[in-house]
């Protein structure tokens, strides 16, 4: 069965892959973070440059970050007409009552180039470790329990959701229904869901029954063996550092 | 010899009213070996659901080695029963198929060695060497049934209680599951089962119970299976070498009990064999038919 997993590719091999999980997020995060908040399109195009070489040395295929770029895109892309339109400033092109602002469309494709590499470097993130290990990093990191609660819960059971939709879907199919726009086919649709709900609601409830058999008080509690070396420390202090200059080069130089 | 379980008056209705148990009286020893069987929605989950706990009853309902559940602290309460359930998708609920059979001993507060050591016991146990890694959305239906027992296992119960262990899988599987089962009992680890599969019960049990919202029927299974009253009542069938033997004696083959698997219709085959004249005589006379007609009839659902 097709699975969307993020951590399809987790297995390759490559610097960004061996990077240890807790220093990967923290570095990741402390990246991202600078890129978000670079101020002009040179820097932010810069950040964007070095997004794209850490996946390329990731070894992360074309598609895998490309594909979902284009979903961020689409919803960014409303942004390059309104801020024209809204932002004031130079107007480059006036229409009665309706003026376009050079300021408007800068600051428009300064948002999209930051949002891209932002989630370029989120999407690596995540891409380059399986998702167990990243929420075990999380825990280590003393994420609170409830958050790593529910991560891990729709981990393991988005896809015993997706089987159990498809399963229905098969059956529905398997008796001639075919999903039209209309009021009947929506109808059946949100039975469907509704249906898809109460099953979760039971099964949570099944899974609730097997944890406190097994000793379940409240918080989950798991072994985790992480070793920070020496090239660990190296890749997460020179992505540090490359965050932290794209802000004070200026300073520096 | 001890008192593992001891189940005295639980009537329990569920809060929307479903009437599920009713005025139960079950006393297992430690080491038996029982079957609980009973048609769907006799209460047979509901039940096991009282034996550790999970489902609150009234004090001194349930006794587990001669204490009172509720008041039994949790890590005492996990030591002694560990409940296998149906659907092995409920049981693996962590990230890792590790992490899921570590859980119990974490939470009875091993140390970080321990707890390793029993996982991979338990893993090996159950055949599943290596599977550390794996995440359970990957494992087929049967890995992941073994990988729920092993999640049981390693925190070593003293009581091992499973629901419809053998549904579902093939018949390699379910070959190997009953091996597991039948060792860990050797080990002197009681076991409680409930099951809808006649041809595996006589292995699985020493004793059982048939439950149909009250406790209706006990006994070996050679005498639960000759009740056909009892069978027809509750929706059950006997094993069916049970049944062909039966039809055997009313073509004239003597024997005094039936066997209840293959292996015990071979050596009850060779005994009467041996002793007779070197082979068995079997002939049909004027009732012969009628007699399978109406053994056949009493054992029918239809
Ligand atoms: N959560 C619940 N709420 C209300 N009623 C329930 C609930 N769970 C079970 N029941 C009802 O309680 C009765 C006993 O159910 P139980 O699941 O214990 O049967 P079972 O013997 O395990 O059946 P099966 O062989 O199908 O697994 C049934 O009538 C069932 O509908
Ligand atoms: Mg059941």
């Amino acid at each position: 069965m097709d699975y969307p997993e993020i951590d399809k590719y987790a297995s390759i091999d490559s610097p960004i892959h061996n990077f240890d999980p807790r220093a990967k997020i923290i570095t990741f995060m402390v990246m991202i973070f600078s890129f978000v908040f670079l101020d002009t399109i040179t820097k932010a195009l810069v950040g964007l440059g070095i997004a794209s070489l850490i996946y390329i040395i990731a070894k992360l295929p074309k598609a895998f970050v490309i594909h979902r770029l284009k979903v961020v895109f689409l919803f960014l892309f409303p942004l390059l007409i309104i801020m024209p339109l809204s932002v004031d400033g130079q107007a480059i092109a006036q229409y009665h009552s309706i003026t376009i602002t050079l300021e408007g469309f800068q600051y428009s494709f300064l948002v999209i180039i930051r949002a891209l590499s932002a989630v370029t470097l989120a999407l690596i993130m995540l891409g380059t470790t399986r998702f167990d290990i990243t929420i075990k990093a999380l825990y280590m990191l003393k994420v609170p329990g409830t958050l790593i609660q529910m991560l891990m819960f729709t981990y393991r059971y988005i896809f015993v959701i997706i089987d159990e939709f498809q399963r229905m879907w098969k059956a529905m199919e398997s008796k001639g229904f075919k999903l039209k726009a209309n009021r009947y086919g929506l109808s059946v649709l949100g039975n469907m869901i509704g249906m898809l709900i109460i099953k979760s609601y039971d099964r949570a409830q099944r899974v609730y029954h097997s944890m406190i058999s097994k000793g379940y008080t409240g918080n989950p509690r798991t072994i985790v063996n992480f070793e920070l070396r020496t090239k660990d420390y190296a890749i997460a202090l020179s992505m540090i550092l490359i965050a932290l200059l794209m802000h004070t080069y200026h300073l520096v130089l | 010899m001890k008192e593992a379980i001891r189940v005295k008056e639980l009537t329990y209705s569920y809060p929307d009213g479903t009437p599920a148990l009713e005025d139960i009286d079950i006393t297992i020893n430690e080491g038996e070996k029982i079957v609980i069987v009973g048609p769907n929605g006799a209460g047979k989950t509901t039940l096991f659901l009282h034996l550790n706990g999970t489902l609150k009853s009234q004090d001194n309902t349930v006794m587990i080695f001669g204490k009172n559940l509720g008041d039994m602290k949790v890590e005492e309460r996990i030591k002694e029963v560990g409940i296998v359930f149906q659907d092995p998708d409920d049981q693996l609920f962590m990230p890792t198929i590790f992490d899921d059979v570590a859980f119990g001993p974490i939470n009875m507060g091993l140390d970080e060695e321990e707890v390793k050591n029993r996982v991979k016991k338990a893993l090996s146990r159950v055949g599943l060497e290596g599977f550390e890694d794996r995440v359970p959305h990957n494992l087929s239906y049967g890995q992941k049934k073994r990988a729920a027992l092993a999640a049981v296992l390693s925190m070593e119960p003293r009581i091992l209680i499973l629901d419809e262990p053998t549904a579902n899988l093939d018949p390699k599987s379910r070959a190997d599951l009953i091996q597991v089962i039948n060792d860990l009992n050797k080990d002197g680890i009681t076991t409680v089962i409930a099951m809808h599969d006649v041809n595996a019960l006589p292995l699985l049990s020493d004793r059982v119970y048939v439950l149909n919202r009250k406790i209706v029927g006990e006994g070996n299974p050679r005498e639960i299976f000759s009740n056909s009253e009892l069978l027809k009542m509750t929706h059950l069938e006997a094993p069916d070498v049970f049944k062909m033997f039966k039809v055997l004696t009313c073509f004239g083959y003597d024997c005094d009990t039936l066997p209840m698997s293959i292996d015990e219709a071979v050596e009850f085959l060779t005994r009467t064999i041996e002793s007779g004249s070197g082979h068995i005589h079997l002939h049909l006379h004027e009732h012969t038919h009628e007699e399978v007609r109406k053994f056949l009839h009493s054992y029918n659902h239809h």
